[in-house]
């Protein structure tokens, strides 16, 4: 048996374990960083393609905590919510210092927090809360991949040990306090880590079929959702989050925190997208965040489907419809529009005015790549059977629906008369949505100095987490279309190394 | 000419993604295979060039 001491011992290399290594190294601590895979940044480095900063200005911050705390009922933890929101303004010069600038920064103003609709910046519908800080990326890829290899290089270069390949498999707790963890070595050899804290950052639980169950009920599926599941997630292919930080929290007497699936409006993927999720084979990925008739499977509407383009909400929609799917359905003349003049949700992670050849990509989905959840048809008879979803349910809906259309007013959800497109003229198009999650999230009980508390939240010492793992209660209890975050993992890493290395030089 | 991938490659797959003729993410062994360990047909020469240029943390080497 080997063993290491050090000052911090941290459990994870994604942004948050490497921020809170970077600042524990330059206050002068001895940092140990473990990390289970073979390289930085774990499995969704290569994800962020911005981060949202709310700025050093008192009625912004107040704002911010405000428009949060409304969001999510005032379920959320305030104090952890104030901490992330009020360290937030120095994340720029964070990843500034490290050499790296950004591609853009779009600014909002004090009036618009809380009020711009649509996708912003991964946050829900309504929750602009700060200003977009886009990551200068490497390549084709996203910018926080960058940041994290920086961060790695910087924390080797101030005396810090980052062991890749080397899981933690456990920490050790001394009567109130914990003293360190217990890893494995790439050699399976045991590795004994005697540290004055240990702050664990080992991501989310999306790689974790039975915590998935066990906490959020849903069922964790393949990428063609043919096995009977029903949630899907964007991480990139093998992440191998398995919520071991959690776990290993809980086994020495830390509390559970609130978890989560972020809600997300995703196709399953066979040829649509790739390894990574914003490589697209094809426009599914915009169809699907179009304002047109959606229904679920017994052929009603559920929403005003203007809020299609808000991923969180129309994924926690699908979610509470059975069978946690849900369908949209076009006809030949909305495709015509579609490809003729134009779209009317444009998605900026994948701006497309138009489409083109929408027959042909169905054609392909179902002919040559076998996707079980693109469906094509010349009658609604044909849809209703190729799909499942109730005939005499769509005709009923359809007859209603179309009304409006004639109308201009939607009776039912009074959605945007703008985009009231019947469905009537075959061929007809449909695409089976579920609800799929960026990461689970969540587990581990912090309080605003992101201190592991016990059941009666009484924080353990030496023991903190931060990033995904902890930001749970930032979401509320149960989590409100939650959502882990580059912003949150940042501001984690500020606040746990600040934490624990008053601790360790306390001791 | 040769491709050589770097330690610190993320395995994210995008290599894969743009240029499946070069690259394959195996997931199992936590790793992206080369198509070719020794030198590359001459008319995949660009492809490589381009993976090295596209790649999110430029793990891609040429030789
Ligand atoms: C597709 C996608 C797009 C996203 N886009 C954005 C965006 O635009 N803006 C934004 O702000 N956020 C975005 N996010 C969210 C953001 O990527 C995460 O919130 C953030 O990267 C989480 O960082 P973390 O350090 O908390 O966790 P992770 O990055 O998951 O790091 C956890 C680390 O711990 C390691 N680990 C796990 N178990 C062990 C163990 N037993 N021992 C040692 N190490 C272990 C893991 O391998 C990993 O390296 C996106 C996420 C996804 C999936």
């Amino acid at each position: 048996m080997k063993s290491l001491t050090t000052d911090i011992a941290i459990m994870g290399s994604g942004l948050a374990g490497l921020t809170a290594a970077v600042k524990a190294a330059e206050a002068g601590a001895k940092v140990a960083v473990f990390e289970k895979r073979p390289f930085q940044g774990g499995g969704v480095s290569n994800t962020p393609m911005m981060t949202l900063v709310v700025r050093d200005e008192q009625e912004y911050k107040d704002k911010a905590f405000k428009v949060h705390m409304e969001y999510t009922n005032y379920s959320a933890d305030a104090a952890m919510v104030r901490s992330w929101i009020d360290n937030s303004s120095h994340i720029p010069e964070f990843i500034n210092r490290l050499g790296i600038d950004f591609l853009h920064v779009l600014k909002f103003d004090l009036d618009t927090l809380g009020r711009l609709p649509g996708y912003g910046g991964g946050f829900p519908n309504g929750m602009h809360i700060g200003d977009y800080y886009l990551l200068k990326p490497q390549g084709k890829g996203h910018g926080a991949a960058v940041i994290c290899k920086r961060m790695a290089d910087t924390v080797t270069k101030l005396g810090g040990d980052v062991r890749f390949s080397c899981p933690v498999t456990g920490l050790v707790r001394e009567g109130d306090k914990v003293t360190g963890l217990v890893a494995t070595e790439k050699d399976g050899d045991e590795l004994h880590v005697n540290a004055k804290a240990v702050i664990i950052a080992s991501g989310g639980f999306s790689d974790n079929p039975q915590m998935i169950k066990k906490y959020t009920g849903f069922t964790y599926t393949n990428n063609n959702c043919d096995d009977g599941g029903d949630v899907l997630f964007n991480t990139l292919p093998g992440a191998r989050l398995t919520g071991d930080g959690q776990q290993a929290v809980w086994a020495i007497g830390g509390a559970q925190g609130s978890m989560g699936i972020n809600g997300h409006n995703l196709v399953p993927g066979p040829g649509i997208i790739g390894n990574t999720p914003w490589v697209m084979k094809n426009q599914m990925r915009i169809i699907q965040e179009q304002p047109y008739l959606w229904v679920n499977q017994r052929g009603e509407r559920f929403i005003d489907e203007d809020i299609s383009n808000n991923h969180m909400a129309m994924g926690t929609c699908i979610a509470s419809q059975p069978g946690r799917c849900a369908y949209i359905i076009v006809d030949e003349a909305t495709v015509r529009r579609m490809e003729q003049v134009g779209l009317d949700h444009i998605y900026f992670i994948f701006p497309a005015e138009k489409l083109s050849d929408v027959r042909g990509q169905f054609e392909y989905l179902i002919n040559v790549v076998g996707n079980k959840h693109a469906f094509m048809a010349d009658t609604l008879e044909e849809l209703c059977a190729q799909t499942g979803i109730s005939l005499e349910g769509l005709e009923k809906t359809l007859k209603a629906y179309n009304d409006y259309c004639d109308a201009g007013y939607d009776a039912q959800f009074a959605k945007n008369p703008a985009f009231l497109r019947p469905v009537r003229e075959p061929k007809f198009y449909a695409l089976r949505c579920f609800c799929g999650g960026y990461q689970a999230l969540g587990g581990i009980r912090v309080n605003g100095n992101c201190e592991v508390v016990d059941a009666d939240y009484e924080p353990i010492k030496g023991l903190y987490a931060a990033g995904d793992c902890a930001a749970g209660n930032i979401w509320g209890d149960p989590p409100t279309g939650g959502i882990g975050v580059s912003t949150i993992s940042f501001a984690h890493g500020f606040i746990s190394a600040r934490k624990a290395v008053e601790h360790a030089k306390a001791l | 000419m040769k491709i050589e991938i770097q330690d610190y490659c993320i395995r994210c797959g995008l290599c894969e993604d743009l240029y499946p003729q070069l690259f394959t993410l195996n997931i199992d062994d936590d790793k992206i295979d080369l198509a070719y360990d020794d030198d590359i047909p001459t008319d995949l020469e660009q492809a490589a060039q381009d993976a090295r240029r596209d790649c999110a943390i430029a793990a891609i080497f040429l030789k």
